[in-house]
């Protein structure tokens, strides 16, 4: 599988939801497999909450492999000898996109908490820019899981003839007041962390890496199942030669320290912000007078709407939501409940039947309704 | 095309929205897309079922039948149809009165019990079977079996108005004779209701 990764600049204005526009911005991506002579075969995949571009494969030796590596690749589910997959990191990221960790050109201090607020409808503009640049008319599909699905929603519903089919995965077209909740507790432990500095840590050279740490912690749990984590952890007890804290006890909290203590090293804290009130802010009915079947009467693009079962950050109910306003705007549309362990990060991995549906989809005759 | 897809064909018209409950593989709305432009919507609980659904380009909803029909009512559907599932459903009655609030016509189609060469298999003494009821009494997924008699005395009971009927053989023909004596030589039978 060829795989290249490229920063974008777009030398362009790009006008925020929020009023304000960014001059220019830059775009981290992550491409595999080529892009065919009539350039029909490209495939926009877009990560969830805290994914970035590198979706698949294994850049380095020895290198992580990417976010949905279990989809994506030759021979796989998204078929990188069949498809040209495009991934990206968003808008506001820290990974490689204009962000808070970008250089502020009026200050030459890093943007902090002063990058401007981005909503999904604004991603998903940015991405708009990609269709030009590789001379791309339409894209196959757009995917993705939880804030990614709701990009691959947003896309369909504003570029109605730019998008063949959406997957729209552990999804929602809004999320409930539990989820903003949970996303404020979040929010309120970076914000608390003395070395926060009103979000002006780099600029002052330090990082809240203890409350991105807390918040992170917090927001694995969400992303489990109760039966998944007490099949994985139960409550065994940790060993004590390789325990993260002395304070540690179960295998569970360890487990929880580890992936708080990895996050906190590699992610952003205004990042964390920016995104997670971006997926607070999701509601494209919003402009309709809160009525999503208006909103979804231009689409054109057949939607594949897939929840599941364990997932109950995001219950499938959501998905069902999309379904049945698609149905009423008469659009094509198809719902389906998988198993799935791992709760709301069942996305992410692969099972012979989310495979399958996925696959069908992608590959799938198109010429009836 | 089978006969149950030429008989919904003759009488789904052009554009309409309809729904299928236990569309299975998804080859009726496929047939009514392609011949009627339809905009068709599958229920369906069967897992690869569902796949050959989107394999097809058919819009599929994963669902239990039995978990609620009533909330396909106001999508302005024009056509639902129910072909050889009401037998399997735990209300049966209650599908019916529901199917007819999610469209004003709907194409119920049922195996007749009452056909003869299930009466003679009873006669024998064991519980029969035929193309149209294939399963054994241990795995089958029907609930409630009835007659053509049984269905239209329920029609006419609960006033559901049956626009069109069609019986038949077990060579899924139409034929005179059949007509003569539904009850007992029709293997099945279509019917297009209505309120």
């Amino acid at each position: 599988m060829k795989i290249c990764t490229e920063q974008v600049t777009f030398e362009l204005p790009l006008a925020l939801e929020s009023g304000v526009t960014l001059p220019s911005f830059e775009l981290m991506i992550e491409t595999y497999g080529e892009l065919n002579s009539l350039k029909d075969n490209a495939v926009l995949v877009c990560h969830a909450f805290s994914g970035d571009h590198h979706a698949a494969g294994t850049k380095d030796e020895g290198g992580k492999a990417g976010w949905w590596d279990q989809m994506i690749g030759d021979g796989k589910t998204i078929d990188t000898s069949k498809y040209f997959v495009v991934s990206i990191n968003n808008l506001g990221g820290c990974h490689g996109s204009s962000g808070p960790t970008s250089l502020n050109p009026e200050t030459n201090l890093p943007f902090g908490s002063a990058f401007p607020e981005v909503s999904v409808q604004d991603w998903v503009n940015a991405q708009r820019n990609l269709l030009d640049h590789f001379g791309i008319s339409c894209w196959e599909m757009v995917a993705g899981g939880s804030l990614g699905g709701m990009q691959a929603l947003q896309w369909a519903i504003t570029y109605p003839d730019k998008i063949k089919k959406a997957a729209i995965i552990a999804a929602s077209s809004k999320i409930s007041s539990q989820n903003i909740a949970l996303n404020e507790v979040a929010r309120e432990m970076i914000r608390k962390d003395e070395n926060f500095c009103d979000g002006d840590y780099l600029a002052q050279g330090s990082k809240p890496k203890q409350g991105l740490k807390a918040a992170r912690m917090l927001g694995h749990i969400t992303y489990l199942s109760e039966a998944n984590m007490s099949k994985r952890f139960g409550r065994k007890l940790q060993n004590p030669e390789t325990k993260m804290d002395a304070a540690v006890s179960y295998e569970v909290e360890n487990y929880l320290q580890y992936k708080g203590e990895q996050f906190a090293e590699t992610f952003d804290a205004n990042s964390y912000i920016l995104m997670t009130k971006a997926m607070d802010s999701f509601d494209p009915a919003k402009n309709f007078n809160q009525d999503l079947v208006q909103c979804f009467k231009h689409i054109q693009a057949k939607l594949l709407i897939a929840s599941f079962s364990s997932d109950w950050l995001f219950p499938k109910e959501y998905g069902k939501d999309i379904q049945m306003s698609a149905i009423k705007a008469g659009i094509r549309s198809s719902y389906i409940e998988l198993e799935g362990d791992y709760g709301h990060d069942s996305f992410l991995f692969r099972s012979d039947e989310y495979a399958a549906s996925l696959q069908n989809f992608l590959e799938g005759r198109d010429e009836c309704s | 095309m089978n006969a149950l897809e030429d008989i919904v064909n003759d009488w789904v018209e052009v554009n309409a929205k309809v729904i299928d409950f236990g569309c299975g593989d998804g080859s009726l709305l496929k047939s009514l897309s392609l011949a009627k432009a339809t905009t068709g919507y599958g229920v369906e609980n069967d897992p690869k079922k569902i796949q050959d659904c989107i394999a097809n380009g058919i819009s599929v909803i994963q669902q239990d039948i039995d978990a609620g029909l009533l909330q396909y009512k106001d999508m302005n559907f024009d056509f639902a149809i129910m072909a050889s599932s009401i037998q399997c459903l735990r209300k049966p009655k209650v599908a019916l009165q529901n199917i007819l609030e999610v469209a004003n016509k709907c194409v119920i189609t049922l195996p007749n019990f009452g056909n003869w060469e299930l009466r003679t298999g009873l006669l024998k003494g064991k519980m029969p079977s035929s193309p149209q009821l294939p399963a054994k009494w241990y795995e089958t997924s029907n609930l409630h079996l009835c007659t053509i008699a049984d269905f239209e005395e329920l029609c006419e009971v609960e006033k559901f108005h049956i626009h069109k009927k069609i019986y038949l053989n077990s060579q899924g023909k139409t034929s005179w004779l059949t007509n003569c004596f539904p009850n007992f030589l029709a293997a099945e039978a279509i019917y297009l209701l209505g309120k």
